[in-house]
């Protein structure tokens, strides 16, 4: 058994074990995920559009992503299109200030590790980057949206009608703390994971400079800064919109 | 007035970020690394070129020219070749207008430069200067104050690379482990504040993220780390293993501390809504948002680890490697991440509505 097995079956069992029914549902939910951007690659790198692509996929994940793990109609609802209309404008934002920013490719830090390949694959990289960067803000996004959307409605349904200030109150109240944890998740996991490219920057003694213009620097940054501004967007609409829902809730009862 | 208040706040944000556009591309003079502005480029002939892949592209050679904005060579022009693809893996199309950071040098009796890197600065600033803006606009000062933590949470972050470079222990797994306690606990200082709430979700993360790393260890054991090639971490300069699991246990603290605050907030915001809520009703209402949140999260991880390894997959691909390979060399590492920090949010879910649970509880007493 290898260890990617291993840790996966451990992460099966602790999910069912956590969350009975619902717990195994994510578990294939992310399992659905895993195969979607997996041939979405291979799609890519099989010559399709390239932006048409990571658009469709992007939407699957999202519904994937929001549904699958969640049974209650109106906050996968409210989040869903909350999520949606942040994609959008992120795709606005992405293309252009990616082209400007000539953040594709590899950096010469990775050249060590790609000198074995030709480069020249037909393939636009400046594509490849706005699919790399868009796929990384979904889950950040999502996460967000359903975070706000459930902790809303466990209040609204817990407590009942306290008018819509109270609600944007309390709604800007849980975003807030979900914000600085959500950009601390992103920090973390991006830092994280370039571990190692730092300790390398700091032995190479790279100036203050290097760090504000070198490809591979920038192109992280820009990473962690554009999932945050999609979280800081998505906790306004969630929050936005799940007050028009909940007008609608008490209108029912 | 309210209005007026507004614009006015619009205002200064504009005025703010195109201050900041001019200020950036006219910052040469704090470079001491010559910095070029080019002022003419002149396209050669473009040649198809053919691997044996069969991928098609087309590569030019362009003759650039530009002059120096700083230093002890400014103002003087130079002329030199660049070469780019149209897939632009690592080199790039120059235009008139831009400016690289060049190395001056003598080749013979003349000197010509080669560039180093593109300037990026200017596109960096104004992305900052928009996140900080809808920060501002969305959460007021309270919202600037989650990037203070981030920034914090950063230069202590670089502080530690320094002292793990500086001190060169063979066993460095321990400084990251030490340093990781200490970025939650500043965090969540900082976001939360000094009080209960703040001591119930450091508890919560503590025993998560020490529970799943440990059990993670175990795992990896038991399997003998099989099909894992640690070799293929880029970048690494330490011993590959430990450098892995450092970042992963930092990777992993993130996600544990954003489910743990989600469920623990959650709770704290339904006591001050209803301040007679039971003890069972808390644990339930933890365990469901955590139920609720865990599939996300976890995507979170999935996502950002994965989106990582697109590019290079993707010329894995291309240069007719199989999908297994291109799969173990290139993404396992990541995925693996992603299954740790899975695993930490699972754990964290019980013991976080618990201890809020039991704390709410009893403050009913």
């Amino acid at each position: 058994m290898t260890t990617i097995t291993g840790l996966t079956i451990v992460l099966a069992v602790l999910m069912i074990l956590s969350g009975g029914r619902r717990g195994a549902v994510s578990f294939i939910s992310l399992l659905l995920n895993f195969t979607l951007l997996f041939l979405t690659v291979i799609l890519i790198a099989g010559g399709l559009p390239i932006l048409t692509v990571t658009f469709l996929s992007a939407i699957c994940i999202l519904a994937i992503t929001i549904y699958l793990g969640n049974n209650e109609e109106t906050e996968t609802n409210v989040a869903f299109l909350a999520t949606l209309a942040v994609l959008g404008i992120m795709v606005l934002l992405v293309v252009p200030l990616d082209h400007l920013a000539q953040i594709q490719g590899f950096s010469n830090e990775e050249s060590e590790e790609i000198e074995a390949f030709n480069l020249a694959i037909g393939v636009n990289f400046e594509a490849i980057v706005i699919t790399t960067t868009l796929l990384s803000t979904l889950g950040a996004i999502a996460e967000a949206a359903i975070a706000i959307a459930s902790g809303m409605t466990e209040i609204i349904r817990q407590t009942g009608d306290h008018g819509d200030e109270e609600l944007r109150k309390s709604g800007r109240n849980i975003g807030f703390q979900i914000m600085g944890m959500t950009f601390n998740t992103l920090f973390f996991g991006m830092f994280g994971g370039n571990l190692a490219l730092f300790i390398l920057l700091y032995k190479l003694h790279a100036s203050f400079g290097y760090y504000l213009n070198s490809k591979i620097f920038v192109s992280e940054l820009f990473v962690v800064i554009y999932s945050a501004i999609a979280v800081i967007l998505v906790i306004w609409i969630t929050i936005e919109f799940m007050i028009l829902k909940a007008h609608k809730i008490y209108d029912r009862k | 007035m309210k209005k007026k208040n507004i614009l006015l706040e619009i205002l200064v944000l504009f005025l703010g970020g195109l201050a900041l556009y001019t200020f950036t591309t006219n910052d040469a003079f704090l470079y001491r690394q010559p910095l070029l502005k080019i002022s003419a480029v002149k396209n050669g002939k473009t040649r198809v070129t053919k691997d044996e892949f069969n991928n098609h592209d087309k590569q030019t050679i362009q003759k650039v020219t530009g002059y120096i904005l700083n230093g002890t060579d400014r103002g003087k022009k130079y002329t030199f070749n660049n070469t780019y693809t149209e897939s632009g893996g690592m080199d790039q199309h120059l235009y008139a207008g831009q400016q690289v950071f060049v190395n001056v040098y003598q080749q013979r009796d003349q000197t010509s430069v080669s560039i180093i890197t593109f300037k990026r600065d200017t596109y960096l600033a104004m992305l900052l200067w928009l996140m900080a803006c809808l920060l501002f606009i969305v959460m007021q000062v309270k919202g600037l104050r989650t990037i203070g933590s981030v920034i914090l949470n950063f230069v202590l972050f670089l502080f530690v690379v320094q002292l793990d470079v500086n001190w060169n222990f063979t066993s460095f797994f321990g400084i990251f482990a030490v340093s990781a306690l200490i970025f939650t606990v500043l965090t969540l200082v900082l976001i939360l504040g000094w009080n209960k709430q703040c001591l119930v979700t450091l508890s919560a993360i503590i025993i998560g993220t020490a529970t799943a790393l440990g059990l993670c260890v175990l795992v990896m054991w038991i399997t003998k780390d099989k099909g894992m090639h640690y070799e293929a971490l880029d970048f690494a300069t330490q011993q590959p293993k430990q450098l892995f699991l450092s970042s992963s246990l930092i990777g992993l603290l993130g996600t544990v501390m954003d489910a743990a605050t989600d469920i623990v907030s959650t709770l704290f915001e339904m006591k001050r809504r209803q301040p007679q809520v039971s003890f069972k009703r808390l644990y339930f209402s933890g365990r469901k948002v955590g139920n609720s949140i865990m599939g996300p999260l976890i995507n979170v991880l999935l996502l950002i680890f994965f989106a990582e390894t697109i590019t290079l997959a993707i010329l894995y691909f291309r240069t007719g490697n199989s999908i297994g390979y291109t799969f173990s060399w290139t993404m396992s590492l990541g995925l693996v991440q992603a299954l740790i920090s899975g695993i930490g949010i699972t754990l964290v879910i019980p013991s976080a509505s618990f201890l809020a649970a039991i704390t709410l509880g009893r403050m009913e007493k």
